[in-house]
């Protein structure tokens, strides 16, 4: 139902969040709010918490984006060719981001991810 | 563009919001257009209208009007918001997420919003979304504590423990003072905290916060529960021998407790040794009271031999002389072991020489031969057990046993059970329904009625039978309000009844109805994101986002689901079925060409004939219930169930896709249900269907992983050898694949020869013999009086649920009447009450009125 027709720029705004670059000020002001959200998370201690001034929701608040650890630098850089993927869309029934996922688990050797898909233990 | 109203506008547009906010929806469509008369294309407005609409009911109209108000103003949060709200109501949460998100960036101050967006990703489960939105949440009020409850939930269902403990901790370090007592929510959340430190694997940790919290917790058995677990698993057996003593003390018929007892004392059942440690351990509990039971049943779990048949004669004879009816339903677990089994029988067919004792029954007024009694009825559930079956001795027990009370409902029920088992479903249900008759307050008995009338294949009456304890002013009548209470057992026993009685397209309608109620089943869980965060009860909340993420392994689910996936591939087989069927009472096949077309013909005009009556009844329901509900001036705003639109399932029959129908079943079932070797089997059946050559390979060598030797297996190697060899258009690297993958996938030749070994080597399994007929019909379709002939002989190995199943493999090859009844002759003289093969009630297909 995503292809009724709407305005072409507003289709695309609501398909991609990182869409093109805001027109107003308002719009700019938002996006930065939420790329702000995305840059925490690089210190990864959570035990800073515990510092924290019995009173100070202040700093607890401050502490929070101390918090989350979890960084995904960690993730493997894959080629993957996209005859590939929509091979192993195409044969295994995948959404596109799993047989991406299931390819990157495999080298990118969509021989080895198919063997592998189809022999999975129960 | 953003477009302003005059301040009179103003004031009507939020009269409108509050106006649909109270659900008054007349007016405020009114106050809408007043509006909109003034201002045309006003996008807010033209928004909140849609709502409304919306809300009555009317979705198409809604979304056309939503989509205009997009057009007329998209810089306006609430445009986007309506529509995503609009998204929302039709369950596609994907595009409402989007729209929440466009409506977000165009005012992310609004907390109605983000909260919505939040509710919408956790049911999504949008891990990394959800506390993004989450955090914004806390960020906008850190002072409440469920914003803080709020995250921490969000990042324990991610995954990330630490950062969710941390959350809790930083805001129990913010408060001034310690909270009251009485302080629910804190509760919980203290029991929350110490959940997630113990699933951190941080067991010392845990104990050490558990005892913190101890004292002024209020949820005391979770605490004493969880302590004891937490000392059992640090090794302080003593200490956890003292909790699980007092736990005992709590509760002495919970099995658990008395579990963690035996291991809080290192006593091991499986060690000699150990076992007098055990039974002097149940004896002391055993004599603390005499109603007890746990501490008296645990115990024949682990004796064996003399101690048992000790031990079990006591058991026994304490429970049959109170005549408890439940006897058997204890005991039975233990007849696994095959010795535990015949002591057992020894026991209880001993007890019949047992005279009665008069002083006892006098002194309480008791029937005198009460231990005969339940004795007998205990040697009738005995033989009725499928290990122990001897239904001619089952029968004769419930008939003396009948004799003794003949008023007894749950003797007479007992006896409809031997019957069912004989295959006797006319008479079983005849008898289920006396037993109901005689005491018609009496729920269980008429349910058990009504699924016994199903078993004979009359619908009609077990609805009847239902009704009468069904809402039936409800839209549907009866069906219509067992739908409604989601009543899943009737919904599959139906189906499967229309099943046998080859009515494909009312049984996909339960089918399908199984599968909503899945899907209603985890829509549910909705409500629960915003109340139980709001009302801090974490725990209950996370037990159930973790239950909702499995729910469709339950065995209603796959039980429905490899149901409909056999009808869509018969479907997909035999297109023709979807059409008019020809009464079952002629002989189809003896008719030539002409004659066919004409019968065809003839059953379409009935089938028509049929619909319309059945569709002027509908009509006259409807105003009648219409006139009913005016007669009670319901409020006209109120929703309006509507009436099913296709109540024969006759839409679902004539789909031109049904493998494509059968899909989101296939799914569901191989994700959730894998390790049953049925679903694998369903999967295959589609995919090699769809020509999906390496999905059908998965399911197969899952299958072959689960048992190699299962009846079902052979044939679809054999339909895999032959699809792949009529599929050259492979990719290469599919070809790669089939090859490393092959090794269980009979060679191109010597098919027919391989399937003539199977069946030789098999040759006194009924099932596997069926499953090599299959394949030689497949191989070779003009085999047919041949394989016609050899399940004929295959009767002498059968069991009577073989022979059902090989009287349905007749139906499906198209035999002949005169093959099926020579069949059913010969099975009827091997299992003379059997009218289950003759079909029970509506016997010949479609032949009802």
């Amino acid at each position: 139902m995503a292809s009724e027709p709407q305005p072409s720029t507003v289709h695309e705004g609501a398909d991609n969040e990182d869409a093109p670059v805001p027109t107003n000020a308002e719009d700019r002001k938002t996006a930065a709010a939420m790329s702000n959200l995305e840059g925490r998370g690089d210190e990864d201690d959570s035990r800073n918490g515990k510092h924290v001034d019995a009173e100070a929701l202040g700093k607890a608040m401050q502490s929070l984006s101390v918090e989350s650890g979890a960084d995904k630098a960690a993730e493997k850089k894959v080629k993957v060719e996209a005859v590939d993927v929509s091979l192993l869309v195409e044969q295994l029934e995948l959404s596109k981001i799993k047989a991406t996922e299931l390819l990157k688990a495999h080298e990118g050797d969509a021989v080895k991810a198919m063997t592998a898909f189809v022999m999975a233990a129960v | 563009m953003p477009q302003t109203l005059s301040s009179k506008d103003q004031a009507n547009f939020r009269s409108l919001v509050r106006l649909y906010e109270a659900k008054q929806y007349k007016k405020a469509i009114k106050t809408a257009d007043q509006i909109l008369k003034k201002n045309a294309n006003h996008g807010e407005t033209e928004a909140m209208k849609a709502l409304t609409i919306n809300s009555q009911g009317n979705q198409e109209e809604a979304f056309a009007l939503g989509k205009v108000a997009l057009q007329h103003d998209m810089k306006s949060h609430i445009t986007w918001h309506v529509y995503g709200i609009l998204w929302r109501s039709v369950k596609n949460y994907d595009e409402a997420i989007r729209a929440y998100k466009m409506a977000l960036r165009i005012e992310p101050e609004s907390a109605q919003i983000l909260r919505d967006l939040a509710l919408l990703q956790v049911q999504m489960r949008d891990y990394q979304g959800h506390i993004q939105s989450r955090k914004l949440m806390l960020q906008a009020k850190p002072t409440l504590r469920q914003n803080w409850t709020g995250l921490a939930v969000a990042h324990h269902i991610a995954g990330e423990l630490k950062a969710a403990e941390s959350m809790l901790e930083t805001y129990e370090g913010t408060l001034k003072q310690q909270p009251s007592r009485a302080d629910s929510e804190h509760s919980e959340a203290a029991l929350y905290r110490n959940m997630i430190i113990e699933e951190e694997g941080d067991n010392e940790r845990a104990l050490e916060h558990l005892n913190s919290i101890k004292k002024t917790n209020l949820d005391r058995t979770a605490v004493l529960e969880v302590e004891a677990r937490l000392l059992l698993k640090l090794g302080r057996l003593e200490e956890a021998e003292k909790a699980y003593r007092g736990l005992v003390d709590r509760n002495n018929e919970y099995r658990a407790y008395f579990e963690g007892l035996e291991k809080s004392m290192g006593l091991d059942r499986a060690k000699e040794s150990d076992i007098p440690k055990l039974v002097e351990l149940y004896e002391s509990y055993a004599s603390k009271s005499e109603r007890l039971d746990a501490a008296r049943r645990i115990p024949l779990d682990f004796l064996e031999g003399e101690r048992f048949e000790k031990a079990a004669d006591a058991y026994l004879q304490r429970m049959l002389r109170k005549g408890v009816p439940s006897t058997f339903t204890n005991i039975k677990g233990l007849y696994a072991d095959e010795s535990k089994r015949k002591i057992i029988i020894k026991l209880v067919e001993g007890y019949l020489s047992i005279a009665p004792e008069k002083s006892e029954s006098e002194s309480n007024g008791d029937k005198p031969d009460r231990l005969r009694e339940s004795t007998l009825f205990y040697l009738n559930q005995h033989y009725n057990y499928h290990i122990t079956r001897d239904l001619d001795k089952a029968l004769k027990y419930v008939e003396e046993v009948i004799k003794l009370a003949p008023k007894n409902i749950v003797y007479i029920q007992a006896k409809a059970r031997v019957l069912k088992h004989l295959g006797n479903v006319t008479k079983a249900a005849e008898i289920m329904e006396f037993a109901r008759a005689s005491d018609e307050k009496d729920r269980y008995i008429n349910t058990k009625a009504a699924k016994y009338q199903l078993r004979n294949n009359d619908n009609d009456r077990a609805v009847k039978t239902m009704s009468k304890f069904t809402r039936n002013e409800a839209v549907g009548g009866a069906l219509g309000d067992l739908h409604d209470m989601q009543c899943m057992w009737f919904l599959t026993e139906d189906g499967e009844a229309y099943v046998r009685r080859g009515k494909l397209g009312l049984a996909l309608k339960r089918f399908k109805s199984i599968y909503d109620i899945f899907e209603t089943w985890y829509e549910d869980q909705f409500d629960f994101h915003f109340f139980s965060i709001r009302k801090g009860a974490v725990r209950a909340y996370m037990d159930l986002l973790r239950w909702e993420d499995h729910i469709r392994d339950h065995p209603f689910f796959s039980r429905a689901a490899i149901n409909a996936i056999n009808i869509y591939c018969q479907l997909y087989d035999d297109p023709s079925l979807a059409g008019p069927q020809v009464n079952g009472s002629i002989d189809f096949d003896k008719l030539d060409a002409n004659e066919k077309k004409k019968a065809l013909k003839k059953a379409k005009k009935e089938q028509e004939k049929q619909e319309k009556v059945e569709a002027e009844r509908r009509e006259s329901e409807r105003k009648a219930m219409l006139k009913s509900q005016k007669a009670q001036k319901k409020d006209p705003d109120a929703e309006v169930k509507q009436a099913d639109a296709d109540p024969n399932g006759k839409k679902l029959l004539e789909t031109k896709t049904p493998l494509d129908d059968a899909t989101p079943y296939v799914n569901f079932l191989l994700e959730f249900a894998p390790k049953n070797i049925e679903s694998q089997f369903a999967g295959f059946d589609v995919f090699v269907r769809k020509a999906k050559i390496l999905l059908a390979l998965k399911c197969i060598q899952a299958a072959h992983q689960i048992n190699p030797d299962h009846p079902g297996l052979h044939e679809r190697l054999t339909r895999f050898r032959k699809t792949l060899d009529a599929s050259e258009s492979s990719n290469p690297k599919v070809a790669q694949v089939i090859k490393s993958c092959i090794s269980i996938i009979p060679a191109s030749s010597g098919l027919s020869e391989a399937n003539e070994s199977y069946l030789t080597k098999h040759k006194s399994s009924p099932q596997h013999i069926y499953s090599a007929l299959r394949t030689r019909a497949f191989l070779d379709p003009s085999s047919k009086a041949q394989n016609e002939k050899e399940l004929l002989t295959s009767l002498d190995h059968a069991s009577l649920e073989d022979a059902i199943d090989g009287l349905a493999l007749l139906k499906r090859w198209g035999s002949k009447e005169d093959v099926k009844s020579k069949y059913v002759d010969a099975a009827m003289k091997k299992w003379s009450e059997a009218t289950v093969l003759s079909g029970g009630a509506n016997a010949s297909a479609g032949a009802e009125r």
